[in-house]
């Protein structure tokens, strides 16, 4: 019988608010704001001049610009999404191990034939699986949303979408890109995932605190050591996670640059990777020396969250 | 026939205190055993390291597993409520029905509704919305739907009022316990589960004190009401405790000769609860109370 799927499920059902809510309230948000500069503009020019003027500068480009504009247009517009999913998959796995232990409910669910193996394991692809496939569902819902009611609005002007809009390959590449780096985001977070669900295990109270306050008090101590000794303020772990942040996979990076939007990998401030969107970059970051460090740091926090939830009764 | 529970020199330890200290002990099938013992003499953590949430030291095997190292298959046979109110308080009724049926191989979903139409939960009622009362009604009808070879109660009915109380042991009584089963309840609402017991364990301190069937303990021992002229007398033939009621002395004998007994006065099998505290405080005379 496989327990696993009842397991999500659970993961689900306890968490509706944040997997599916949450990216609902962002989409909703985008149609709103697009709604009101339609509305805007729709108030403040007279017979929709500058809607028509946009249209008949778009129409004036190569396709190939209208294509590559769509395109980056649609990776910039998840960017939002990511960094929010980002805090939620961080408060998720903070609560993962800790919740139930809280409110004592650990004890009905070790009173089911589910292993701590198998649990901790749902909670893990819930966090690395469950919840980018939710919110990138609802990213594609809003962005045929957004494709719709921009569509009604250049027929509104006498203009003829079906000339203008891409063809459908390019939404299904912005897509699978979206995809690819937030799975590939899922991966490169491990240590991370690993970190806050040890916490989760371990921590008696206010996981939050337990979670932050060691590797800050390590960077300083690290930093002052490191003064003492050399008389220079070198990098530390907050460096380190830094540098991770910085060289994630996730599109993080969306600027518009005189008219001309850029996406980029992470943020474009270091030469160890390359940050342009495409999946050989997002692969040297997974085949990396930096990724396999993070892998046995995430394995050794995996296994000690076990261990603990293994021992673990009510807090 | 084979032991359900079997242990020998279990122990464990937290830090300095021994919290359970080399007990053995055998628990046969078709049993209902009543763990009872002081706050803190160590019956919860028996019933943790049975239900395989501690680790322990010692042997220890539950239906010929270990529960430290197999809890998950171990889940299958044996079932257990700890305290009432540990029910996710987010779930709905039919969420937690689902979950049980999908993830316990011995659940019956038919069971289950059937019993829950006695009470007034329906399956889209959400746990925080139940009363204590209709929490423990919940967890019951979903544990004895489940064919299960052991049940492990611990405070089942803790902050439930008398007519909750009373439905909790009627239905476990009624429904569920036949002679392939075995129950094992902590409580310490000990007149509750009086009638209902096959056997007794005391335990204190960590360690067994009194291990007997019910028809053991009524064949053992006897409690003596005497007037005061003859308390002397019946002081003389060793009692294991004394009290006082309206001017007249209870004493309670291990073992005595009933014919002596009836001499001097009227004999009953004392209640458990009397016995605990006979047991509990000694046969010393500080432990008289008045």
């Amino acid at each position: 019988m496989n327990r696993l799927i009842p397991l999500l499920r659970r993961e689900y059902w306890e968490n509706k608010g944040a997997f599916r809510t949450t990216p609902m309230v962002i989409g909703g948000l985008y149609v709103i704001f697009l709604l009101m500069s339609i509305f805007t503009t729709a108030r403040i020019d007279s017979e929709l001049y500058t809607l028509r003027e946009a249209v008949r500068m778009l129409s004036d480009q190569t396709p190939e610009f209208r294509n590559a504009l769509i395109y980056q247009g649609m990776l910039g517009s998840s960017v939002f999404f990511t960094v929010v999913m980002g805090f939620v998959i961080f408060f998720y796995l903070l609560g993962s191990l800790y919740d139930d232990r809280k409110d004592r409910s650990i004890l009905f669910w070790k009173s089911l034939p589910a292993s701590d193996t198998l649990t901790l394991a749902s909670k893990l692809l819930a966090a690395m699986v469950v919840i980018p496939t939710f919110f990138l569902l609802i990213l594609v819902a809003t962005h045929i949303i957004m494709a719709i009611i921009g569509a009604l609005m250049i027929l509104g002007v006498d203009g003829n979408p079906w000339t203008l809009m891409p063809s459908m390959l390019i939404p299904i590449k912005a897509w699978s890109m979206i995809a690819v780096s937030w799975y590939a985001q899922s991966i490169w977070a491990l240590p991370m995932f690993g970190w806050l669900m040890l916490v989760s295990a371990f921590a008696p109270r206010l996981p939050l605190l337990f979670a932050t306050l060691p590797p800050l008090v390590f960077a300083v101590l690290q930093t002052w050591i490191e003064f003492l000794r050399t008389f220079t303020l070198k990098s530390n772990i907050v460096g380190v996670i830094g540098d991770w942040i910085v060289n994630s996979p996730a599109i993080l990076t969306a600027e518009v640059h005189h008219g001309s939007g850029e996406v980029a990998l992470g943020f474009p401030q270091t030469e160890q990777f390359d940050h342009s969107v495409n999946l050989i970059n997002i692969a040297d970051r997974l085949l990396s020396i930096e990724m396999l460090g993070g892998l046995v740091l995430a394995t050794v926090f995996l296994a000690a969250a076990l261990w603990l939830r293994r021992r673990a009764t009510e807090s | 026939m084979n032991p359900i529970i079997s242990a020998r020199g279990l122990s464990k330890r937290f830090g300095r205190t021994l919290a359970v200290d080399h007990i053995d002990l055998n628990i046969p099938p078709g049993r209902i055993v009543g763990l009872i013992g002081p706050n803190g003499a160590g019956k919860t953590t028996a019933m943790k390291a049975i239900l395989g949430l501690v680790t322990f030291d010692g042997e220890l095997s539950v239906l010929g597993k270990n529960p430290a190292h197999e809890r998950a298959a171990l889940m299958e046979e044996v079932c257990f409520i700890a305290d009432v109110a540990v029910l996710p308080r987010w779930i709905r009724v039919w969420q937690l029905i689902d979950l049980t049926e999908q993830i316990h191989p011995k659940f019956s979903r038919g069971k289950c509704l059937k019993y829950l139409a006695e009470t007034k939960v329906t399956p889209q009622h959400k746990v925080k919305q139940l009363s204590k009362g209709m929490v423990a009604q919940l967890h019951l009808a979903l544990v004895m739907a489940i064919d299960a070879s052991l049940l492990v109660l611990d405070e089942p009915t803790l902050g439930l009022d008398i007519i909750y109380r009373k439905q909790f042991y009627t239905n476990l009584l009624n429904d569920y316990f036949d002679q392939e089963r075995t129950i094992l309840i902590t409580t310490h609402q000990v007149e509750e589960i009086e009638h209902i017991l096959t056997d007794l364990i005391f335990i204190q301190d960590g360690k067994i004190v009194l291990k007997a069937s019910m028809d053991e303990v009524q064949q053992r021992y006897a409690e003596l009401m005497v007037s005061k002229g003859q308390v002397e007398q019946a002081r003389k033939l060793s009692p294991i405790y004394e009290r006082e009621l309206f001017g007249k002395h209870i004493l309670l004998y291990d073992n005595a000769d009933r014919a002596k007994l009836t001499e001097l006065g009227e004999i009953h099998t004392p209640s458990i609860a009397d016995l605990f505290v006979a047991k509990m405080k000694g046969s010393t005379r500080e432990g008289i109370s008045v």
